[in-house]
């Protein structure tokens, strides 16, 4: 049997294992062993600097500015994800129509490229004809003179808006599932025991939502790391790299600068540092409530 | 309490629809009526903004879309489905520490291997090609494809496999003939769900693609990149509206099964 099925399992292996180890895994170790050389313009000439690279990196106030940018970004963005997430999970369980209703459009978003995402939200931040604006004017508040996205104190908070509007339909779907798996005798018992409201989501329901909110800070944390379309088309990274993210940074270094090793230490370092939030995110959210919490 | 759930809801439905209604509604107007009344719906039917829009991204972006997303899946889905039975039914040594590396992949941005993508694309002369594309698209598809996969291949029966072995099959074409078609619901969850993402993928045709050889979401966002000192609003508006019309229907059609996708892709993972 089993001198059978081995030649079997290896030949079924083989097509996607080719592609994933030629195509993403090779790739990914390239990226390491380049962030230790420099290129020179577009010839294959490299030469190996060791850590030098990396020094630079360490210096580098730009890239200084687009981990503060993306720090920014995650907390705010995380907040309104969840809480908006949590919340809009509420609203669309059940078969009231309100929840039907946001059921059925919460996603449409979601299945939007980034690209018209970003195409749709210059519309609305447009000065000349945007609806931003005119809310903003009723409310007696001037908008920004350069434009939303043409103002350094604008432009992250318009870029992070858009975001948020993409990406919230996802997070109220992954609170709905999680409000699926807790389980019903907690609801009737809470039920019996009358706890209700505010109350009963702060004792019960929202320390039992303990690992999804734990996928979802992870995924938070990805998305943001992620952030490229948007601020590329929207914003390209200005003014002043005020909204400049990880990847269009990156980007810039390696495809408009054709500085290929500096790229791919780039690359290397946001590589860690999702590395080492992950984990810190796995670290924050280690004990499950069952256990009896802090 | 019901009145702010009603207020709540109506607002975030206000806050999704509106702006795709208001995008419809401008793609049909003047350029001197969008920013006189950019408010009111339209006078008369400026239904040339979408000939402009079209010529602008290409009917070429378009077709080459079709192709990547079509191509991609063919390969993908089979490929995909073979690792994944393999994942699913068959215990080999060191199968835990494979499939781990396999979902990777739905970890790390794809753009962090970008450059040295570039630079064996270069030397393999993939780069600016529709072929180099898809099968980059078909290796950042497999991790997630594979994952929902092996999921759907665990819920069929052991004996079901047997079964079909004793009846004489070989294990290949027991795969072919009984359990691929078996788990046709798992290939068109993730089928559809890969394809909207293939149809919108944006940063690795960026990349791999250049000049003459551009899909949709390129089409348009050079489009939108150049309207700083050519400003054709409208058309553009036309534009983004074709880009959005195609992926809104496959949306209303196949809600659940997207819906499925995304919730395995993240509650499990």
């Amino acid at each position: 049997m089993r001198r059978r099925t081995l030649p079997f399992i290896l030949g079924f292996l083989a097509p996607a294992a080719m592609l994933y180890v030629g195509l993403v895994l090779w790739p990914l170790i390239q990226t390491f062993r380049l962030s230790l050389f420099t290129t020179s313009g577009l010839s294959s000439k490299v030469n190996y600097v060791g850590a030098k690279n990396f020094e630079r990196l360490a210096a580098d106030e730009a890239y200084r500015q687009t981990l503060s940018n993306g720090l920014w970004m995650l907390v705010v963005s995380g907040v309104f994800l969840i809480a908006g997430g949590v919340a809009l999970a509420h609203l669309s369980v059940g078969n009231q129509r309100t929840a039907r209703a946001l059921r059925a459009t919460i996603l449409i978003p979601q299945v939007m490229s980034l690209v018209v995402v970003a195409i749709l939200w210059m519309f609305l931040f447009n000065p000349s004809f945007g609806p931003v604006d005119a809310i903003v004017r009723l409310m007696k508040i001037e908008p920004p003179r350069s434009g939303w996205l043409g103002d350094p104190g604008t432009a992250l908070p318009s870029v992070t808006a858009a975001f948020i509007w993409y990406a919230l339909g996802f997070y109220a779907l992954l609170f709905t599932a999680g409000l699926r798996q807790i389980p019903e005798e907690i609801g009737e018992a809470a039920e019996l025991d009358g706890a209700r409201g505010w109350f009963r989501f702060r004792k019960i329901t929202w320390p039992l939502l303990w690992s999804v909110k734990r996928i979802a800070v992870t995924y938070v944390v990805i998305n943001v790391m992620n952030v490229f379309a948007l601020v590329q088309i929207m914003t390209t990274g200005g003014p002043d790299r005020s909204s400049e993210s990880l990847l269009t940074y990156l980007y810039e270094q390696g495809f408009r600068n054709s500085q290929f090793g500096y790229a791919a230490a780039i690359a290397v370092a946001n590589f860690l540092l999702a590395m080492i939030l992950s984990l810190g995110v796995l670290f924050w959210f280690r004990r499950s409530p069952e256990v009896g919490r802090r | 309490m019901k009145f702010l759930r009603v207020a709540i809801v109506a607002l975030m439905v206000l806050a999704i629809i509106g702006p795709l209604v208001w995008v419809a509604m401008n793609s049909v107007k003047t350029n001197t009526e969008l920013f006189g009344s950019p408010w009111s719906p339209p006078k008369v039917l400026a239904w040339d903004n979408f000939s402009r829009g079209w010529n602008e991204i290409g009917a070429r972006s378009f077709v080459n879309s079709m192709i990547a997303t079509v191509a991609t899946l063919v390969f993908l889905l089979p490929i995909g489905a073979m690792a994944a039975y393999i994942f699913a039914k068959f215990p080999f040594p060191g199968r835990g520490t494979v499939y781990a590396l396999f979902l990777g992949g739905m970890m790390f941005p794809n753009f962090l291997v970008a450059i040295p993508l570039v630079l064996l694309y270069r030397d393999l002369g993939l780069l600016n090609t529709m072929h180099g594309l898809v099968l980059a698209y078909v290796a950042y598809s497999l991790s997630f494809t594979i994952f929902v996969l092996t999921g759907f291949f665990q819920a069929i029966p052991d004996e079901l496999r047997e079964a079909a072995e004793i009846d004489g099959g070989s294990p290949s074409r027991t795969f072919w003939t009984v359990m691929f078609p078996l788990v046709r619901p798992g290939l068109v969850v993730v089928g559809i769900f890969n394809a909207i993402g293939l149809w919108n993928e944006y940063p690795l045709a960026m990349v791999l693609l250049s000049g003459e050889n551009s899909t949709l979401p390129l089409g348009i966002a050079s489009m939108a990149m150049a309207q700083n000192y050519r400003a054709d609003w409208t058309g553009l508006f036309a534009a983004t509206l074709i880009a959005m019309v195609p992926v809104l229907i496959v949306y209303l059609k196949f809600r659940e099964q997207l819906q499925e996708a995304m919730v395995a892709g993240a509650v499990k993972g």
